[in-house]
Order: structure tokens, then sequence, then C-alpha cells
């Protein structure tokens, strides 16, 4: 069957090539900067429905709970004794693993040149900045003295306090605080040229918000070679602050004494765990911009989804591997906490969620991704990646008040119960939707300059009856 | 105090004070007399950061524990034991801890109230002129013996006040009564003692002097006559270091706390205690060897240990750990004296005493020390004595009734129904400083102090071996608008005139004390002497009373004890149904603490369980009826039913059902209203033979009501039962 | 789990200063020193509903578990958990704003209320779970306050809390003793805790002080401290059985 296809593709040819590969597919560059334009400034009345649907949300949810939580303390949440963290530093912790993928997508897949993360490199940039932002929120939120969180803050006082830089959460607040710059400056680099382009094609008010946003960029030889420069010094260096990060975040548990948290895998884990959930993100957002931007069906095509899903299924693999190690070394090592923690997972009253998590992060993804078909169909992959992130929240949700509810001291044993977390976390997701949103018809989601330079690079020859497809390097 | 005497003199005194918890005079905000000083001579108590201690008794229970009380510019902050007091030597119990709470409690009554409707929200607020001037009628308006006094167990003072001005006037003789008295059975031990040892004592056990200790049903550890003094003798019982350590037996059919701390629990059959002593009697005779004592001789240990659902080995093992040690000691207390047979049970383990002839015996039974100004010991009132009290109201004989220091319509059963009688009395004046419901069913509340803003004394009728007499003073000034309730009535005799202001002679409360204390002046042995009342009063306050200072305690005539004939008669249970019901004592809140927030948030120390009331039930016997923790249940009994939700109590006779009491309030104060339902309700009018409540001796039955209530518990039940970890 | 100590390692090993010995042979549980602490320290109640959920703020809490099943069902002996003021304690280095930290003069884990922010990370790290934290402002309704120890700071929501070995007392002891001249003499003041305690199972001192009533206590052979295998140094020394 697969010899058959291969026949019917050399049958279509290079015209089947062209339809299936955006780098072989040239528009002219004029067109091409309309057709970005022409997706930012449609804009229907569904869309400013879900907006200001999103943004009741997020007043009511993020806000005015937030005030009201602040206001009478966190006792309207459901975190008590001994579940002292709960669903706040779940969304920290998943929040900040959406925002892995942005880098895992723009800099690793850049430094190693994979060519299709062109036309989507922006739209998961934005998540890492976007969820970066809710996963501080969610930080903030936990905290019982929000109004004071700057003493978190290494600043000069005359009393000469510092902040304690032996606690996990300092490390937590620098590693944080340095991703959410690198990775706004990581988004607003390559950025440049596209606002450059949006200026020049914009009047009024958004002329002169494109005109700050672009520099004064020209696109003179010399600015073009700046910003490269500039931006593979930040691919490179931005690799080494994602991966710190999560494991930064995960040493909050792993460095602690409680059973279950104290496991040396927990930092490359949870790594895995954040692009596990990223992937998934990425690929919900893709297919949402795909079916709902103008336009939007040129740039991003099943070959996406279709490379993405590959990705997702190694990535699916590796957590497997960790989330097994992790599992054996704990149970074999044989501590009565630890091994009466697991149990619990599986088998106490929040088992179920173990065994969902199980079946979304391992099982459904394994079951689908093999299939090239099905990891080329938008709203498959939609659903995998949104099943993903239920997993990856549910792991995290184990992790953290389910696995606190276990600890050394028997009698003070007890479930958690969310209160006010609920719309406080609903806030958050609607929050990123609406600044996502709000983005997409203020910046080009797609880097045009980017995808225009991936076509002149790519050519297809012929050698005899074979149509091949060459890429020069560029630079 | 001569001029020489500098500040910084003074500072340093004051210091010293505070350091060594020096105990001040009632010179403070106890004075009697307002004396006005310039703002730059204050009193030490007005010190910023200076700390003042004053000597005072609790009067949380009538135990009478003396207190010393850290107060901070006037206001009371911190109860601690007084080390001197020889009862409870510096120790409190959590109740005396929290008697802070009662003291500023936001509930308490502010002002003298006229109820408008009894049973009414509607009261008006009255001056204390035309308190005592109600009160005053009240004297000259009725014939002597329609008045009657009903007050609580504590304070001693006001007791005597009233008795004597009963005595001088005609009036009735003030009755006694309290919940925690009705549950310890007073009366049946007082009874038993006057029948075997021929003196109606109250009996003392002294489990620290013994080596092995068998517990009827006796909680003595929780609220039992005089908890701190006997934990104490406890934890000497169980001291290891200059001896061996002391062995503990319970037989109860549900683990009080008390019995939680035995190395033995035996949950008998209830209603078997008697017959289980007897049968104890009897093997620790054999097994003494000697002729069988006549006592013991008739008991057949077989049907015993049928009866009581004991194996014949743990019988017989028991009666050898009791024949085995010289400093053997037995105690018949709570549940078990409750029923109808409690005045044999009590007489047959009392008798069990005689095997190790502990009498007078350092271990063993004591009569307890009278206190210095007592001439014979005076019980409380029995349930049956209450009721003769209220067919008297019934039958339109009082026409006054004054209550203090109790609430009989809360902590009498409602069967014996004080409610329905009190409509026949026409006039009811409480002197309670705490709505309770007894107040809204008064038509005057003319609020009496705190105990902490009081004078008073309080005698200690058991727990210590010298006689004391526990001193208590004014702590702080009054926060309301009250007044003591020996000043209101020494005022309204005053103002009847005639025979009534001949019987209280008195200026105030003061001269009242100062004239019951003046024949222990120059008393011999005495913990302090003066030579002049105020001196005396003086130290009596500081010292925080009076004790002397040798060992008083009364020994038992024993010697025919052997030769009676005990009857092994099992109780009679009461009404239909297949469980036992089991109410005791909340440890915790006794019958008068649920007014105070911190000590609805103690866990109760059997199951952890905080502000509510509960039902105890076997595991299998809830297994069999399909319930689970948390479930409310609708218990039975002939005189009543309420709903209360099930723990699953593993240390429970699977045909008993146990219920503290303690909750159940529909007044006194926002704490405890509407909190949890009162056992008391379940209780018949069944009396033993000593006249005590029978309260452990019904039956009742259960029925599902479907609903659920989740207790407050501090224990996890995941970690302490297992529930809820899954299947493994 | 429970390893035993021998004699040298309490006095010389650890560098505890002041230090509980507990008797759970004569504890009977009856709740004084909860409501002692609960009286001394300020302690908010904190109503029916939050503390069945875990939100009670018992500085020190009697645990009691069960054995057996009926009729053959025991009592633990009853364990009061209040913080073991632990030599080198878990809680300290996690807290971000140095909000527990250990005092070098008293060999005590101080919190800091006005230092804490409240991210709750010392109690999660905790192995006894002996911290409380104020989930909301408790209400403490007039004239309730007058009560209010002055000695004793009053915390508010968001704030962590725990057992300090009644600090206050201990400087008040100490700069009596100062003024006076001389050292703190054993017994010479104590603990809410174990000043209330009615079978005395509680005995507060000095662990440094060979010849302290707590050091001589502890000497004894059966004495256990909890979790003691995790290297926390506790300063608090258990006797089960008798």
């Amino acid at each position: 069957m697969a010899e058959k296809k291969n026949h019917a593709e050399h049958a279509h040819g290079e015209e089947h090539l062209r339809k299936k590969h955006l780098m072989l597919d040239p528009l002219p560059r004029g067109q091409m900067n309309a057709m970005v334009m022409e997706s930012m400034h449609t804009t229907s009345w569904k869309f400013w429905a879900v907006f200001g649907l999103l943004a009741a949300i997020t007043a009511y949810g993020l806000f005015y709970s937030w005030g009201v939580m602040i206001a009478e303390g966190l006792g309207v949440a459901g975190v008590n004794r001994p579940a002292y963290w709960g669903i706040f530093l779940v969304n920290t912790v998943f929040w900040i693993g959406i925002s892995h993928a942005g880098t895992f997508i723009s800099a690793i897949l850049r430094v190693f040149k994979a060519e299709f993360r062109r036309p989507f490199t922006r739209a998961a940039e934005l998540m890492t900045t976007f969820g970066l932002v809710q996963a501080g929120f969610s930080i903030f939120m936990h905290m019982g003295r929000v109004w004071l969180s700057y003493w978190l803050m290494p600043y000069p006082n005359q009393r000469m306090l510092w902040p304690n830089l032996h606690s996990p959460l300092s490390w937590d607040l620098l590693a944080i605080t340095t991703y959410l710059l690198s990775s706004t400056m990581y988004l607003f680099l390559p950025l440049i040229p596209d606002v450059a382009m949006a200026r020049d094609r914009s009047t009024g008010w958004r002329k002169t918000f494109y005109k700050i946003l672009a520099l004064g960029f020209r696109g003179t030889e010399g600015e073009w070679t700046h910003l490269r420069n500039a931006m593979n010094i930040f691919a490179w260096a931005i690799i080494p602050v994602m991966f710190s990060v999560h494991t930064i975040v995960s040493w909050d548990f792993a460095a602690a004494t409680r059973p279950g948290w104290n496991s040396t895998i927990f930092g490359p884990y949870f790594v895995v765990g954040a692009l596990h959930s990223g992937m998934g993100a990425v690929i919900m957002v893709l297919a949402i911009v795909r079916g709902t931007m103008k336009n939007m069906k040129y740039f991003i095509r099943p070959e996406h989804f279709e490379a993405i899903g590959k990705l997702m299924l190694i990535i699916s693999m590796t957590w497997a591997y960790f989330f097994f190690n992790d599992y054996m070394v704990q149970w074999y090592g044989g501590d009565k906490w630890t091994k009466q923690l697991l149990h619990f997972h599986e088998a106490g009253p929040m088992g179920w969620m173990w065994f969902v998590m199980l079946i979304f992060n391992v099982a459904i993804p394994w079951a689908v991704l093999w299939n090239r078909k099905w990891r080329s169909t938008p709203w498959i992959v939609f659903t995998v990646g949104l099943l993903i992130n239920v997993g990856m929240w549910f792991e995290r949700y184990i992790i953290i008040p389910i696995s606190l509810s276990i600890n050394r001291m028997p009698f003070t044993w007890r479930l958690y119960q969310p209160g006010i977390e609920i719309p406080l976390g609903i806030g958050t997701l609607a929050f990123f939707i609406l600044l996502y949103m709000a983005a997409s018809r203020l910046i080009p989601l797609i880097p045009v300059w980017e995808v225009q330079e991936g076509q002149m690079a790519h050519e297809l020859k012929k050698y005899g009856r074979e149509t091949v497809v060459t890429v020069s390097e560029l630079e | 105090m001569s001029e020489k005497f500098s500040r910084r003199d003074f500072l340093k005194l004051a210091g010293v004070g505070a350091a060594t918890t020096a105990v001040l005079t009632g010179c403070g905000p106890a004075s009697r007399y307002v004396k006005r000083e310039p703002y730059m001579q204050m009193p030490e108590y007005n010190y910023n950061g200076q700390s003042t201690y004053y000597a005072t008794t609790c009067r949380e229970c009538a135990a009478g524990c003396g207190l010393i009380v850290r107060t901070v510019q006037g206001r009371a902050i911190k109860t601690e034991g007084n080390v001197n007091n020889p009862l409870n030597l510096g120790k409190t119990c959590a109740r005396g801890q929290a008697t802070l709470h009662g003291l500023y409690n936001p509930d308490r009554v502010m002002d003298p109230l006229k109820r408008n409707s009894r049973g009414g929200e509607s009261t008006e607020v009255m001056d204390w002129e035309a308190a005592i001037q109600v009160v005053a009628d009240a004297l000259k308006n009725n014939k002597p013996e329609e008045i009657a006094f009903l007050m609580g167990m504590a304070p001693d003072h006001l007791f005597d006040l009233a008795t004597d001005f009963a005595n001088a006037t005609g009036i009735n003789a003030p009755v006694r009564f309290g919940a925690l008295g009705m549950f310890e059975a007073r009366a049946t031990l007082s009874k038993a003692s006057e029948n075997l040892f021929g003196e109606a004592s109250l009996p003392f056990f002294d489990v620290g002097g013994a080596q092995v200790v068998f517990s009827f049903g006796a909680n003595f550890l929780e609220t039992w006559l005089s908890p701190v003094s006997y934990t104490r003798g406890f934890a000497s019982l169980r001291e290891s270091k200059t001896k061996q350590r002391g062995t503990f037996v319970q037989f109860e059919s549900r683990m009080s706390q008390t019995g939680g701390k035995a190395d033995e629990w035996i949950p008998l059959r209830p209603g078997s205690e008697a017959l289980v002593a007897l049968a104890i009697g009897r093997l620790a005779s054999e097994s003494r060897g000697g002729p069988m004592p006549r006592a013991f001789s008739s008991v057949d240990p077989l049907e015993a240990a049928s009866k009581s659902g004991i194996k014949l080995e743990t019988l017989e093992h028991l009666a050898e750990m009791f024949a085995g040690s010289n400093n053997a000691l037995a105690i018949p207390g709570g549940a078990a004296l409750g029923q109808s047979n409690g005045l044999a049970v009590a007489e047959a383990v009392l008798a069990l005493n005689a095997i190790s002839d502990n009498f007078g015996k350092p271990g063993g039974v004591y009569f307890s020390a009278l206190a210095p100004n007592q001439a014979e010991y005076q019980g409380p009132a029995s349930a049956k004595e209450m009721v003769e009290l209220i067919q008297k109201m019934f039958d339109g004989k009082i026409k006054v009734l004054f209550v203090h220091g109790v609430n009989p319509l809360f902590e009498l059963p409602t069967s014996l129904e004080f409610g329905g009688a009190s409509k026949y009395v026409s006039q009811i004046i409480s002197f309670a400083t705490f709505p309770d419901e007894t107040v809204r069913e008064a038509d005057y509340v003319f609020p009496d102090h705190h105990g902490l803003e009081s004078w008073g004394y309080q005698r200690v009728t058991t727990g210590s071996a010298q006689p004391v007499l526990s001193g208590a003073q004014p702590v702080v000034s009054p926060y309301y608008n009250t007044r003591a309730t020996a000043d209101v009535l020494i005022a309204a005799a005053q103002l009847a005139g005639g025979i009534f202001a001949e019987a209280l002679p008195f200026k105030d409360e003061v001269e009242f004390l100062q004239s019951k204390a003046a024949s222990l002046m120059n008393a011999a042995d005495g913990s302090i002497s003066a030579a002049d009342i105020n001196t005396f009063m003086a130290y009596f306050q500081q010292h925080g009373g009076y004790w002397k200072l040798s060992d008083a305690r009364g020994i038992p005539n024993a010697v025919d004890v052997l030769n009676r004939n005990f009857s092994a008669e099992e109780a009679q249970f009461e009404g239909e149904g297949e469980f036992f019901f089991v109410p005791f004592v909340s440890p915790t809140l006794a019958e008068a603490g649920a007014n105070k927030p911190w000590l609805q948030e103690l866990p109760d120390p059997t199951t952890t369980v905080m502000w509510n009331t509960w039902v105890e039930m076997n595991p299998e016997t809830a297994h069999e009826l399909g319930i689970e923790n948390d479930d409310v249940v609708k218990i039975i009994s002939e005189a009543g039913e309420l709903e209360v939700p099930v723990y699953v109590y593993p240390a429970i006779r699977p045909d008993t059902i146990a219920m503290p009491f303690g909750q159940g309030h529909t007044a006194y104060g926002r704490y405890a209203e509407q909190r949890g339902v009162n056992p008391a309700d379940l209780l018949g009018q069944h009396f033993n033979e000593a006249g005590d409540l029978a309260f452990a001796g019904m039956k009742v039955k259960i029925e599902k009501t479907g609903k659920k209530q989740p207790l407050s518990r501090l224990e996890s039940m995941m970690g302490v039962y297992g529930i809820g970890l899954g299947e493994e | 789990m429970d390893i035993k100590i021998s004699e040298v390692k309490l006095s010389e090993e650890q560098a505890g200063k002041w230090g509980l010995v507990i008797d759970q042979d004569i504890c009977t549980g009856c709740q004084a020193c909860v409501a002692a602490c609960a009286m001394e320290n300020n302690l908010s109640f904190v109503g029916e509903e939050d503390s069945g959920y875990g939100r009670s703020m018992h500085w020190i809490r009697i645990e009691r578990f069960w054995e057996g099943e009926y009729p053959e069902v025991k009592m633990t002996p009853n364990q009061p958990m209040m913080c073991q003021q632990c030599g080198s304690a878990p809680c300290e280095p996690v807290c971000p704003v140095f909000a527990t930290v250990h005092s070098e003069a008293e060999q005590l884990n101080l919190q800091v209320y006005n230092r804490c922010v409240g991210t709750r990370y010392c109690a999660n790290n905790c192995p006894y779970q002996v911290r409380s934290f104020n989930w909301r402002d408790y209400e403490r309704p007039e004239p309730l306050p007058n009560q209010l120890n002055p000695d004793v700071t009053v915390r508010r929501r968001g704030v962590m809390e725990k057992c300090t070995f009644c600090i206050q007392r201990i400087h008040q002891a100490q700069d009596q003793a100062k003024a006076e001249g001389r050292e703190v003499v054993d017994g010479e003041f104590t603990t809410a805790c174990a000043q209330a305690c009615p079978a005395s199972a509680i005995i507060f001192g000095r662990v440094d002080d060979p010849e302290s009533l707590v050091s001589q206590l502890g000497r004894r052979s059966h004495g256990v401290k909890h979790l003691e295998e995790l290297g926390t140094l506790p300063n608090v020394t258990y006797f089960k059985g008798g």
C-alpha cells in the first residue's frame, strides 16, 4: 500500500510536493505580506463575542475572586493541613510547562535548523510569554500575604534584609524572572522585521504602534546581520535557561523531605513533562489559528501537524520512560511512607486520576500518533493535545495536593478539596486565551520574513525523472 | 510604705514579684472600696509590662482547685494552678485554663434583666436598686416555706450564706445540684460508705500509692470528683523510677479516656459489675488461701463469667493479679453506679478492697478529709431529691425560686420535668452570669459576677489529704454591670427588714466571709494564722485559701465488711431496644463548658471530635446495621428521641452505644447554642437505691435517617482508621 | 523507624539548648496542655467547619491510635506533638524570606510573623506537621481580646505559626536572672503546657545542662526521638512505655 502511495506521489510530482510543503509553495512577497495583514484585520463578531466572554470570565475568575481571597485569606481556597499547597501550584507548574513549548520550538528547532518550524515559531513563543504571565499570577495567588511579595526580591533596605538564597523558592523566582525576560526578548527580536512590514502597511494608531515596536528597522544588510547575530545568541542562550527553569521548579519538590517528592529524577522528568504539555498546547493553538483565522490554511498545513505529532509521540515515550523510572526506584526503595503514598495514588479516593493521567499521557498518544494520516489531521491532534494537557495537569495534581495528603504523621492525613482555586484557575486560562486573542489582532502571528527566507532557500530540482528538494544555507 | 522607699526599689520589688510569681494580696481591682490616688502613684498593676498575680479558686467545677491568675493592667491573661494549694499543687485541667473565655465571653448577662414573658426573647434592663427591691419583695410577700433556693455545687460560701439565711428565717433549706454530681453518683458513693463503714462520707481512693488499681467505671482522669488530683495520683501509680510501675485495669462497657490509659481494658456487660467484683473477690480469696469470706462465698465465678461476657481465665488472671499485690485498690464509679443496682455495685467494689485490707493505708481507701470549716460531709442533692423539689413546685408549694450556679433545664433530664414544674412557680429569679436555658425561663436574672470577679471560698470535698478551704478573690474588677449574689441577698434582706435583716447582719459579702473565716484565725495546724481578721483575710486571699498542714483523711471502719452479704443481682434496664445506652460527661466540656470557644475547639480525648455531639458505636454493629461514620441516626428511648451523627468507635461493646453530655444547648451563648444534642433528653425517671439517677440504666433503639453530618475531627480517618486509603 | 538514643548523644552530639521530655505512659490525653497553650499564646479558634478540615490552630496536639480489634483493643499511649525545635530543621532553609530561622542564642526555630509572606513551604517540609497557618482572620469578638497575652504577637491571616517553647517566658526568665546577676535556674519557669499538665507528663528545661531534670530524665534508656533518622536533631524526647 505504501508503494502504491509513493507511486501516486510520483504521478502528481512537483505539484503535489508544492501543495504539501509550505517551503516549496512560494507566493509573491507582497501577496504574502498582504495575507498576513489581512488575517490580523479580519475580525468577525464571533471574535468579539468570545473576547467579551473571556474578558468577563477573567474579570470575575481572576481579578474579583483574587480580590476576595486577598481580603478573606486563603481560607476561601481548599488548602489545609497537610495539603498546604494546592491547585495554585499545580497551575503554576502547568503554565510554566506550557511556556516550555515556545522556547523548545523556536530555539531548539531553530538551532537544529528544523525547517518545518518556520510558520509557527511566533505562535509558540507567544505561548511562552503569556503562559509565564499565568504562572506568575498563580504563584502570587498562592502566597498568604501577596501584598508583601516584593520581599522575595533582593532590594536594598535599611534593615539589611535579604531573601534566603538557600530556598528553592528563591531560585524559582530568579529562574522564572530570567526566563520571562529572556523569552520576551526572544519573542521580540524576530518580531522586528514583521512589525516593520506591518508599519509600512498601516495607518493611524496602528502605524504609531508598529513604528515604536519596529525600532526603526528598515531592512538594511547591517540591520539584518545584527538581528541575526542577536537571535542566534538568544536561541543558544535560552535553551539552558529553559532547562533550568523547570528543573528548578522540580527542585521545589525534589529538595523537600516529603515522601514521594524526594526524587533525584524529578529535574528531567519535569522538563519532559513540560514539553509534553507544551507541545500539546502548541498543536491546539495551531489547530485553532488555522481553523479560525483568515489565510492561515496557506501557512499552517497538515505537514506541520504531522511533524509536531511525531515530536509529541517521542516526548510521550520519553515521559513514560521517566515516569516509570521514578516510580520504579521509589517503589523498590521500600520506604514505608513512600509505598503508602504510591498505593494512595493508585487506590486512594483520587485513584481514577492516576489512571486517567497514564491513559491521556501515554496510551492515547501512542495509539493515535503512530499513524501519519491521523497525526496530520488537525482535529485529531487537537484532541490528543487537549487530552495530554488534561493528563499533565492531573500529573501535577497528583504530585502536589494528593501527595501532600500522605506524610510521616498519619494522624494528620487529610484530603484536599479545592475551593476558590477553581474560578481562579479558570480565570488564568481565560486570561491566557484573552491575551492570545488580543495579540493575534496586533502582531503578525506568522513570522512572514522567516517563511519567505525559508522559501527562498528551498528549491525543487529535477535530476532525470526524480524531483528533489534542495535547501541552500543562508547567511 | 515609708518615704525612703524609692521608685527604683519599688520597681525592683515589683520585678521580683512578677518573676517568682509572688502572689499579691487583694488590693488591686479586688479592692472593696474605691480609693482615689493621684496618677503619679499608680498601683503596681498599672505599670506597663508588669504582671500582677492573684490567687483564687477555679469555679469551672466544684473540686476547688487553687488558681493563680496573671493579670496585666487590670485584665486577666492566664490562669495557672496554685502551687501551694494541696489539692492541685500548681496544676489545672483544660477547663481551668479556659475559664478566661467565660470571663471575657461576649454573651454574658451584662445587666440585671426583667423578662417580659418566660421563654421569650424580650427583656428589660433594670437598675440594681429595682432588682434588690424585687428580691426583697419576693422575701417579704411570700411565706418563708414558699421560698426555695436551688444552687450549684460551687461556690460554698454562697451556699453557707443561703443555708444560714434559710435556717434563721424558716425558708426552705437550699438544694444543691449539679450534673457532674449526678454523673459521679456522689449520693451512691456516700450511701455505700454509710452502709459498709457506718459513715456517710465521700471515699477517697489513693490511686498514687497503689500497685494494682481496678476501676469499675470510675472515670477519675476526666471529670470524676477531682480530676486534677486523681490525675496526679495516676501519674505516681505509673511512676517507675523509684518503684515498680503500677498496673491499672478498667472495667467498663465503653472505653473512656480513663479506660484508654488502662493496661487491661475489660469490656463487661453493663449491669454485671457487682457480680464481676464479687467473683473476683471470690477468686482472689481462693488464691490467697484461708477461709472464704462470707461476702464472696455465694457467688459463682462461672456464672459471673457467662453473664458479664468476660472469660473465666481472664477473671482468674485478674483475681490473681489483685490477690498478688498488697497494694491493690478497687474503685467504683461512673456509669457502673448509674444503674438500678448502682448501690450494690458500689458496695461490692468497695468490699473488694477488704481483700488487700487497704482501708486507711497508703494506696487504699480513705474518707475524704473534711474541709476546715466543715463538720460533716454534705453531698449535693441526688436526682431523687431533685424530684422531691420538682414535686413541690408542681404542687404549688413553692412560689419563689432563686436559682444560682446551676442550669437545671439543661442539666436535669427532661423527663424529670423541671420545665413543667417551673410553670407552677410564680416567680423565678436567676443569678446566672450566663444567659442559659434556665435564665430564659426565669422572670428575672440578676447576674452574679464571674468566678474570677468574685469573693468566696470553696470547700475541697475530696482529692487532698489535708483539709482545704480554697479562697476566692476578684482578680479583675467586674467587666459588666453585675453584682455579687451574696451582696444582693444581704441588701435585699436588709430592705425586707425583720427576721430577714436579722438573719444576714452583714454590710456585704466580704464581711460575711470574714465572719465565716474568723473561727480559723488562730486554729491549730493551719497554713496561716493572724491576730486580727483583716490580716488573716489578707493572708487568706494572698495564699489562695486556708488549709491544715496534716493529713486528716478518715479511716473507714471496715471490720465487718467481709462478713456481710452482698447482692450480686444484675441491673435492670428500662426501655425497649437492643442497645445499652451509656451517656458520659464530655471530659473537655463537662456540664458548663460549651459556651467557651476554646473548650469547643479542644478535641475530645477519645474521639478527637470538636464542636459537636456524636454517638459511639462498635464497628461490627455499625457494619451490621449498614451505618458508616457521620451517618445521622435516630436514637429512641422511652423518654425521648434525638438525632446524632455516628462515630464508629473501636472500643465499645457491640451491644452498647455511648454519647457525651455537654452539648445540645438551646441557650447559653453563640458558641453553645444549636450545637449537638443533649443525651439527657433520652434519660427516663429511674433511680438506683441511693436515689441517684440510673443514667446508664436505659436500653434504646436506633433508626437510620439517611442523613449525613460530618463530624469535625482532629484525627485523620485515613491515618488512624485507614478509611479512604483504598483497598489493600 | 524510631531509633533509640544513647546517653551520650543527648547532651554532647546535639547542640540543643531547651528541650522537652514527654512521658506518654502517664499522659492522660486530657487536653489541659492544649488549652494552656491556646491561652498563653493567643491562638485563634477556627470553628467547627475549619477545624474539621485540618485548619485548627493547635500548636500542640495529642495523637492517639488504636491497636488490635475489639475486645482486645487498646488505645496507643497518647502522644503530644508540638514543634520539636529541631537542631537541623527542614523548615528553615526553604523559607525564601528568612521568616523561619534558627536562633543561635536559644537554639530554637523562630517564626518571624511579620516577615512571613505565607508560601507555606516550611509547613510542607516539616516532617512532624506541627505548623499551623492562619487561613483567615479568625474572629475573636469583644471582649474576648481582653484575655490576649500582651507578650505574644497576635497573628493575622496569611502567616505561619507554631510552638515557640513559650519563648516569651524564656526571655522573661533570662531578663530577670540577668537583672539579678545570676543564671536561670532549672525549673524556675516552664512552658504553658508543662505548667498545666496535671500528670506532669511534660517536663521542660535545658538539655545542654546534664544536671537539669530534662537531661536526667532524658538519659533513661528507652527514650525515643521522632523521625530522628531524617537527621532533624529534634529536642523533644518521648517515653512510650513504663
